[in-house]
């Protein structure tokens, strides 16, 4: 809502800058988005007097003008024909600024002009002008034009809340001020003048569907003549952001933008019968809007009819065929009150939105829409003449009453931790026309007005005390109460996850939860993996976020796609999030949340002290390990697993308390050639329900040897087949109670140990919780050690 | 007195041989030579048994004197080349401390993270609890159930993504927490929650159709619009400084009365104007409002008896203000280079 100062100033004193009472609107719920001066598109255009007009000497379509500009007098050459000698005119003399241009001295035809006579479109005052701008013959020479014009304007751009249709106009604005200010607001003085013939035998309205359309109010205005509005009402509206049109559409637009109550003229010519009939669309019902769209209708619609058919689409837009044109000379003018909820509807259905149904489906007052016929006929009277006739066509079958409402002081204070008093409370409540019937110091009867459609509970009313009492002489508490919070044991534990992650060297991403309906397909995947059932949107904004996503490979992909594709090699990232399945049966989708993650590229970049190493599936699985380490995991396993996304003999799945947990590994080369990914790239996926599950709520202490203890080392040829998990499980269950820890540092193939074997050393660590270990018990347990391996593995132990 | 003038040799050799000494090594064989089982005052010193008894006493004088004389240059001169020695070892291990260091390995949470971090603390140290609940959502408790009206536009299939199944949407705001939250627990309730929500809105440099709230519910006895302003001035606090100045004004949201919308001294003029806060000095960083008693009895709460507030937030949002990211998209590329920046 666009309200221009100068307008406003017609029914309130405002005796503050712009700015103040931005601030003030702003403080009590009315927005203001911005300030705009407007009139103020030129400088330096002065009254002047035409003295003389003569012929140009060298143009027959030019004459030159002696005019007078307070001061001296200037010679202007000028093209227009529709000034004589003596009126007064706009005059720009050298220098002045027009539409952000400097004017110079100039010689046309051979003759030079000393400034320029301008026109109302020279001005930027109106989109059309026949000839150049004739002043008042009141104006003083001499004087700045802007302030002859009064022209200088604030405009406030105001955000309304859909609540508040009554601040959809001038008036409900001055509501507002006045209970921000104190100062009175006026309303326009209403003088209507009605002819002796009555309006009821010129014409008829009927209601059909009254729950639609509660009133309707019109008056006949016989004789009018069509033409273009004044100048002030022009400019009114365009400041307004309404294009002029002619006297009779421009009257209705500004008093609606003036009431807030959107009207219409007919032309009663045209209305069959002037027989009006408020009615729902028949079922394949069409008509044409004054936008020259035929519009198909259906019965949700409501309709302004004639007996042979519709002629406007009621609070929405008018009919074509009914609409005043230049040759119209009787007009019905109508203003009613629809149902909010039906024209929003409508409005949304045929996507046609207008200054209209905008406040309509907000709601408008049933009580006022009288008044705005009134005031509208009076000013159609004033500006195209013709007579009022007698009496309003007021169809209004069941009277609309203000809703009774009680208001309890110590509620309000408690609610708002406050200490105001009734009498402050009846003071706002009156200040904003909301009319007090009783009050006794403890509850408050209050009236709310039909303009005011959001005040129907005693909230409502304790939201109006509040905006005006002001949010700013609230005193600032907090709560009293005594609370327990903290974050919960899985809580903390995501958190954990992430932080090992990250101490791992990957960044955190965030990706899309929708994705495009193939987005299994690039990572070899399909709807069995794991990932049932897809998700549609309904209402999707394009093809790539169409479907949720079931896991998060392919977008942990795509991210690693993101960043080779910018010369990044060293790509390390994980997400943590929801993937979104199907559940048969289930009111909601499964919302699991997983921790994906992928290595890129090179797990070290080369430096100066160290060479570049490709990314492998160890470094996943450490990574992976780290975690588990990192959440207190003790119980998993790794098994060998074959997943299309990954290799098949580089990949394995995590089992965490004997449950699936996830995947790890190298990805397939079928999904590298898919991506265009040349690079080497691990990933993960893992389930942080199962992590969870695993995780320790509390460590438990383990004693930590104070004896010293003694490193033994066995190195060994073995079968390739054999798994270092083997090797392991084998040494631990010979190597009895002193033996703590086992660690392979040595794995490597050779010609000299020969095709299928390898070599492969572990340390041992023995210590005892009692005594200090001798040399014999190590030997003693090394033995039994290697007998076994001997013995179950094959193995062949080379003695160092 | 030839003994004597052999002494009188041996210890001047002695002393310029320990004296020439260039090593460590050469010290000790030097030592040795003189000093050792077999070294040249020992054989002296082992001479004397063959002298006459009385002569012993001189002779023994003499030589205990050189071999306090030659232990005693023997420590000074090694004291010299182990000082030496030293000095030499830090110059053969001298580095350019200017080449960079091994860096151990950085990761880094995402900014989105961090910020909802930054805010969740705050309220876990005002004592709150983090709730959570679905982002596909009912019909119900995305609309129905926070009181808006059947026929307001948020619920249009232009501003809000639905599933394809009926009744079923992608949750427009993390509101829908609160009510899962309060038919869960009986009040006090004290709680903040955050996470993904959607608008069908264009990606462009302001607006993502995937983007992350927190916001935050308290019900209790006796809260009141006085308790929200209080808290909301130390939310702002904590997260823009001591210049976290806050004001509220009165805005219209369909769950809450009296609500507000709430603005912070913009961070980068501190309240004077400037181009981001377009001159009003203000920037709009969260909604609030006191719980609607609709609200409140849906879940079956008495709204006679309790009172509430509720607030929430565009993490984004608040992360372009407090760092200056100049668009939205960002957060979603994941680009490496953005990631590291935080």
């Amino acid at each position: 809502m666009k309200v221009s100062i100068d307008w406003l100033k017609d029914y309130i004193d405002i005796d503050m800058s712009s700015s103040e009472l931005a601030e003030k609107l702003n403080l009590s719920g009315t927005a203001v988005d911005s300030i705009k001066r407007v009139g103020a598109d030129f400088e330096g255009v002065v009254v002047g007097q035409i003295l003389k007009i003569e012929p140009h000497p060298n143009a027959d379509k030019l004459v030159l003008a002696t005019v007078d500009a307070g001061g001296g007098e200037l010679s202007i050459v000028c093209g227009a024909k529709n000034m004589k000698e003596g009126d007064k005119v706009a005059l720009a003399k050298v220098g002045a600024v027009l539409k952000g241009e400097k004017l110079k001295k100039a010689k046309i035809r051979g003759v030079e002009s000393q400034g320029m006579m301008c026109s109302a479109v020279e001005l930027g005052l109106r989109e059309e002008a026949d000839g150049i701008m004739i002043l008042d013959a009141e104006a003083k020479i001499g004087s700045d034009l802007k302030a002859t014009l009064e022209m200088a304007d604030d405009i406030l751009e105001l955000e309304i809340t859909p609540n508040r249709p009554d601040c959809l106009s001038m008036l409900g604005i001055a509501r507002e001020v006045s209970a921000l200010t104190s100062n009175p607001a006026k309303r326009p003085a209403l003088s209507i003048k009605e002819g002796a013939k009555k309006a009821k035998d010129k014409a008829k309205v009927e209601i059909e569907d009254a729950d639609l359309c509660p009133r309707y109010v019109a008056r006949i205005i016989e004789g009018i003549k069509i033409g273009p509005s004044p100048d002030w009402m022009a400019k009114r509206l365009k400041a307004a952001g309404i294009r002029p049109i002619s006297n009779v559409v421009d009257v209705t637009n500004y008093v609606m933008l003036e009431m807030g109550q959107p009207l219409h003229a007919f032309d009663l010519g045209k209305i069959t019968g002037g027989h009006i009939i408020v009615r729902r669309a028949k079922k394949n019902e069409k008509m044409t809007t004054l936008d020259g769209a035929e519009r198909e209708l259906d019965p949700s619609m409501l309709l302004i009819t004639d007996p042979s058919g519709p002629v406007a689409l009621a609070g929405v837009m008018g009919g074509a065929e009914s609409e005043v044109s230049n040759e119209t000379t009787t007009i019905l003018l109508e203003s009613a009150h629809f149902n909010a909820a039906n024209i929003s509807r409508t409005s949304r259905r045929l996507g046609l939105i207008s200054e209209s149904s905008l406040r309509f489906e907000r709601g408008s007052d049933p009580n006022g829409a009288d008044e705005a016929c009134d005031r509208a006929a009076a000013l159609i009277q004033m500006l195209a003449g013709g007579d009022i006739l007698e009496g309003r066509l007021d169809a209004y079958p069941k009277r609309i009453s203000p809703l009774k409402l009680s208001l309890r002081v110590e509620r309000v204070n408690d609610i708002l931790g406050t200490d105001i008093s009734a009498d402050q409370m009846k003071e706002i409540l009156t200040s904003l026309d909301i009319e007090v019937e009783e009050e006794n110091g403890a509850v408050l009867k209050v009236l709310a007005p039909t303009f005011r459609p959001d005040l129907i509970r005693e909230i409502d009313l304790i939201e109006e005390i509040a905006r005006i009492y002001g949010y700013n002489r609230i005193e600032s508490t907090l709560p009293k109460g005594e609370t327990v919070g903290g974050l919960s044991f899985e809580q903390r534990l995501k958190a954990k996850m992430k932080s090992s992650l990250i101490s791992s060297g990957l960044f955190e991403t965030v990706s899309y939860s929708f994705v495009a309906p193939d987005y299994l397909k690039k990572a070899a995947l399909s709807e069995d993996e794991d990932c049932m059932g897809t998700l549609k949107l309904k209402n999707p904004l394009n093809e790539d976020q169409a479907v949720l996503r079931a896991t998060l490979i392919p977008s942990i992909l795509s991210t690693v796609e993101w960043n080779l594709n910018r010369s990044i090699d060293e790509v390390k990232i994980f997400e943590m999030a929801r993937v979104y399945r199907e559940e048969a049966g289930a009111e909601l989708p499964v919302e699991k949340v997983m921790l994906s993650g992928a290595l890129a590229g090179f797990a070290i970049l080369s430096e100066w002290h160290t060479k570049e190493r490709p990314v492998g599936f160890f470094d996943i699985k450490g990574v992976i390990e780290k975690l588990l380490s990192d959440l207190g995991i003790t119980e998993y396993a790794f098994k060998p697993i074959n997943h299309p996304s990954l290799h098949p003999l580089r990949s394995c799945e995590l089992e965490v308390k004997g449950e699936r947990a996830g995947i790890l590994g190298e990805i397939h080369p079928e999904v590298a050639l898919n991506y265009g990914f040349i690079a080497p790239i691990a990933l993960f996926e893992l389930s942080v329900d199962a992590l969870t599950g695993g995780a320790r709520q509390e460590k438990g202490f383990i004693e930590v040897g104070r004896f010293p203890g003694i490193r033994i080392d066995i190195s060994m040829t073995i079968a390739d087949e054999v798994s270092h998990k083997e090797i392991v499980e084998t040494i631990k269950k010979s190597g009895g109670k002193l033996l703590k820890e086992v660690k392979l540092f040595d794995l490597y193939r050779s010609k000299e140990i020969g095709p299928g074997l390898k070599s492969m050393a572990y340390s041992l660590f023995l210590q005892s919780g009692e005594r200090t270990l001798t040399d014999e018990e190590a030997s003693k347990t090394r033995e039994v050690v290697v007998e076994k391996l001997k013995e179950a593995l094959s193995a062949k132990i080379r003695e160092s | 007195m030839a003994m004597i003038d052999d002494l009188q040799s041996l210890k001047e050799e002695g002393v310029a041989a320990i004296f020439s000494s260039s090593s460590l090594k050469e010290l000790e064989e030097k030592r040795v030579a003189l000093l050792g089982k077999k070294g040249r005052l020992t054989e002296a010193i082992k001479s004397l048994g063959a002298l006459d008894p009385k002569e012993r006493p001189k002779f023994g004088k003499v030589t205990n004197e050189i071999k306090d004389l030659f232990e005693g240059e023997i420590a000074k001169k090694r004291g010299e080349l182990e000082a030496a020695d030293i000095k030499r070892r830090f110059e053969e291990e001298a580095v350019d401390i200017s080449l960079p260091g091994r860096k151990p390995a950085t990761g880094r949470a995402h900014l989105i993270s961090q910020v909802i971090d930054e805010i969740s603390e705050i309220f876990i140290g005002l004592g709150y609890f983090i709730a959570e609940g679905p982002e596909v959502e009912t019909e119900y408790h995305n609309f129905d159930a926070l009181n808006t009206p059947k026929d307001h536009p948020a619920r249009s299939l232009m501003d809000t993504l639905y599933m394809e199944k009926e009744g079923l949407l992608l949750r427009t705001h993390t509101s829908t927490v609160q009510i899962r939250t309060m038919k869960k627990y009986s009040p006090p309730l004290y709680m903040i929650s955050y996470g993904r929500v959607y608008r069908r809105d264009v990606s462009d440099p302001s607006h993502s159709p995937m983007f992350h709230q927190i916001e935050g519910l308290v019900v209790d006895r006796g809260i009141t619009f006085g308790d929200l302003k209080g808290t909301l001035e130390v939310v702002a606090k904590k997260l823009f400084g001591d210049f976290g100045r806050v004001r509220l004004r009165p805005h219209f949201f369909p769950f809450t009365e009296p609500s507000a919308e709430v603005d912070v001294a913009c961070i980068i003029c501190r309240g004077s104007g400037c181009r981001v806060c377009g001159g009003s000095g203000w920037l709009e960083i969260l909604g609030a409002g006191m719980v609607d008693p609709n609200v409140l009895n849906e879940v079956g709460y008495d709204s006679e008896k309790l009172s509430g507030f509720a607030f929430g937030m565009g993490v984004e949002r608040i992360a372009m203000l407090k760092y200056g990211v100049s668009d939205i998209r960002y957060f979603f590329e994941n680009d490496t280079r953005f990631l590291k920046q935080f």
